[in-house]
């Protein structure tokens, strides 16, 4: 079953390619991931859509990494997706007229365009952007570019970063700064 | 003068700070300049030198594995570090405190193919519990702290430290003033009171109770208070493979191995049992079998310390996160004194039916060394004179020295399991023995093993390592593999005959004392003179080709049917 996660993650050198190298060494299926800085600097969040059969396993394992400081399931949640598409049509000036309205009806918007294409961006649900780009296909060849999607539970308790793990109280010795003799 | 030091001191201070007295590994040229630093350092840093990286590898893990301390290995860049990498994975399946430090090319080259270079950060991902590239000589403190925190805390586990050759060279005033920041690693904190008290109740109401214990036991050192536990419900116990030594098996409540090559009154606990309490063990298939006929009636309490193993292979009733000891003391305090005699009464009768060691008990018509006389002998000798240790391969002999030695105290026991890794043992139990110079460390290995890693022999030798003692169980095949083609495979015996030279003479080659054994009344007599010589000693066991080891579950099937004997020819 696809389940949509939302994961803090320290930004450590290769924090993303454990993640992708988890998934991928046990097996999972991912669909899309997303990231960006969070609200925190030096924490990323990720939006991660993943096939799998145990999701807790799957948390827990993730978990496991130590870059990776939160991870939550939001799929039964109340929660907003959006993704953003950039779609090139290839289209002759003719048919730009109907382009627009295309892009209109979906509240897309066209951001540039070359003699012979047109970039259209749009953000919105996925099922969306794919209604859209269905559409605009029949009008002419397309290349389309999407962000993956970005999920967002609507309720939740405020952000913090979870706390650093206790100290090792056994070796006090190491705060002695003496350098070598 | 300053304060200030090159980043390979940083690196030598930092091993000095963690307690770390031995390391084992071979230079190169993008480790070199921490071998330059390690000279000023010898008096407090040992460094041994291996003959190969998977060598050094096994040696840390021999020496963290019989100590509990974290075990540290060194290999330069590229083909030095990728020999580490069957060690690391092996230190990852066995939850072994390692740390791992290579050396890597200059910074300004990293990422152009370099001479030697390889990406072993990449290539560790997956085997590692955390691994670093340090091309900042000012990271290095933290780095190292972290490393060696991360490695022994919680469920231990392999860190690999790689370290530019630039950053070792660079010249720092190092700020030791590091407070640790991981915060994604967090060990569990406190116990869930809930949990305990449910496990307690469960555990309280039921009629046929079993204790499964792992290596967690070991590790989090819980062996007093899972006695206590045991003594005071009559709780019958269960060790797995690296479970071994958690329990003493010559108590009244032990029973014994499961799994594969467990004892079938174990398995048939198993499956009849109400109760199951896992300790600090991760249900390997090798222990469950087909894991959905796993302990069918029981409702399973799981103990651990890594919450990812709770509900991986085995449905859990209740879950208990956290450390084994603090846990078991927990419980304890809860449950009250109970017993459970009428059920380990049933659980002796099957064991008197299918008499455990009878397969083995069963001589052929011949007089020829059979393994099971080699374990008699070592046995034997084992319990009469103590301070041992015993390192196993991988392999036939690894089940049966598992099966037919009588194991008591924990650490004894130390084998290759989650990754089950042929030429682990003589390196391994080089790497105990320098922990432990006032005890025999055995390491019994197969032919296949042995000349996997036999070349750690030229190490112990040059180190004047006088405490190793190897005995070969020499069938003269890949046995294990030859095992399951002659049961599963219409004796196909493609590509598991194997000859070799005469060990005797390649351990007297090394400088060491070396014995060929082929006789039964030669056994004893041959393990007396190995343990009394003031040096290592290679015993090669000539043993009976294709002897097998019993009872058996073959692959697939539920733990509860066993192959107990050959089938008539
Ligand atoms: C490095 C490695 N290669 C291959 C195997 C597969 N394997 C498992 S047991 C075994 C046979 C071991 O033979 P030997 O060391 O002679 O021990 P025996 O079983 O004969 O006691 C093999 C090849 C392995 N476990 N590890
Ligand atoms: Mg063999």
């Amino acid at each position: 079953m696809r389940h949509t996660l939302i994961a803090l993650v320290e930004d450590r050198p290769g924090a993303l390619n454990r993640i992708l190298g988890l998934l991928r060494g046990r097996g999972l299926g991912l669909h899309s991931i997303a990231v960006g800085d969070s609200e925190t600097p030096g924490v990323k969040r990720a939006t991660v859509l993943v096939d799998t059969e145990s999701v807790e396993q799957t948390i827990k394992q993730l978990n496991r990494l130590i870059e990776v400081l939160e991870v939550t399931d939001v799929t039964n949640a109340e929660y907003v997706v959006r993704e953003t598409a950039l779609v090139k049509i290839h289209a002759p000036e003719p048919r730009r007229d109907e382009i627009k309205t295309v892009a209109d009806g979906f509240g897309a918007r066209i951001v540039g365009s070359s003699p012979q294409t047109v970039v259209v961006e749009m953000t919105d649900t996925p099922d969306r952007l794919g209604e859209m780009i269905a559409r605009v296909m029949a009008i002419g060849a397309c290349e389309t570019m999407r962000s993956g999607s970005l999920a967002m539970a609507l309720a939740g308790p405020a952000p913090r970063v979870p706390a650093p793990a206790p100290e090792d109280a056994t070796r006090v010795w190491w705060s002695q700064a003496d350098g070598i003799s | 003068m300053t304060d200030e030091r090159t980043g390979a001191q940083v690196m030598c201070e930092a091993l000095v700070r963690e307690d770390v007295e031995v390391m084992f590994g071979i230079p190169g040229g993008a480790i070199m300049p921490f071998y330059h630093a390690m000279w000023e350092y010898r008096d407090r840093l040992r460094h041994v030198l291996c003959r190969h990286e998977q060598g050094a590898g096994h040696a840390a893990e021999g020496y963290a594995r019989s100590t509990g301390k974290p075990g540290v290995c060194v290999a330069t860049s590229g083909p030095g570090a990728t020999n580490l990498v069957t060690p690391i994975a092996n230190a990852w399946m066995d939850s072994t405190p390692l740390v791992a430090i290579t050396g890597q090319v200059s910074s300004a080259v990293l990422g152009k193919d370099a001479f030697q270079e390889t990406d072993i950060t990449g290539i560790t991902l997956p085997i590692t519990k955390h691994n670093y590239r340090v091309s900042r000589a000012e990271d290095l403190p933290s780095v190292f702290r972290e490393a060696f925190h991360i490695a022994r805390t919680g469920r231990p586990g392999p860190v690999l430290i790689d370290v530019t050759k630039d950053a070792q060279q660079a010249r720092l005033v190092p700020d030791w003033n590091v407070t640790l920041n991981v915060p994604g690693f967090s060990a569990p904190v406190g116990l869930d009171p809930r949990a305990i008290r449910e496990a307690a109740r469960i555990l309280a109401g039921a009629s046929k109770p079993l204790i499964l214990a792992g290596q967690g036991v070991i590790i989090s050192d819980a062996v007093a208070e899972l006695r206590t536990l045991a003594e005071r419900t009559g709780i019958p116990v269960v060790t797995t493979l690296h479970g071994i030594g958690a329990f003493p098996e010559d108590h009244p409540l032990s029973i014994g191995m499961p799994g594969m090559h467990g004892w079938v009154h174990v398995n048939r606990a198993i499956q009849e049992c109400d109760v199951l309490l896992c300790i600090g063990a991760r249900f390997d298939d090798r222990v469950t079998g087909k894991a959905s006929t796993f302990a069918p009636r029981a409702s399973v309490i799981h103990i651990d310390i890594d919450p990812s193993e709770i509900g991986k292979n085995v449905k859990v009733a209740v879950a208990i996160i956290g450390d084994a000891r603090a846990a078991l003391r927990a419980l304890i305090e809860l449950i009250p004194p109970r017993d459970a005699a009428i059920w380990l009464r049933n659980i002796r009768e099957t064991q008197a039916t299918h008499q455990h060691r009878q397969p083995y008990l069963r001589r052929p018509d011949t007089t020829e060394l059979m393994p099971h006389d080699v374990y008699a002998a070592l046995n034997a000798a084992l319990n009469k004179r103590g301070g041992y240790r015993v390192i196993t391969d991988v392999g036939q002999h690894q089940m049966w020295a598992a099966q037919l030695i009588e194991w008591r105290r924990p650490r004894t026991h130390i084998t290759s399991g989650g990754a089950g890794t042929m030429g682990f043992a003589v390196p391994a139990a080089m790497g105990a023995a320098i922990a432990h110079p006032d005890e025999t460390i055995w390491a019994i290995v197969g032919d296949g093993g042995f000349q996997m890693t036999n070349q750690e022999l030229a190490t112990i030798g040059q180190e004047g390592i006088k405490n190793v003692k190897v005995a070969i169980v020499n069938n003269g095949y890949l046995g294990m593999v030859r095992q399951w083609q002659q049961l599963f495979e219409g004796r196909r015996y493609s590509g598991t005959p194997l000859t070799g030279p005469s060990f005797a003479g390649l351990a007297e080659a090394y400088g060491l004392r070396g014995f060929t054994v082929d006789r039964i009344e030669d056994a004893e007599e041959a393990i007396r003179a190995a343990w009394d010589h003031d040096g290592s000693v290679v015993l090669d066991f000539r043993v009976e080709r294709e002897a097998n080891v019993f009872p058996l579950v073959p692959p697939g099937l539920s733990i509860g049917e066993m192959i107990t004997r050959e089938a008539p020819a």
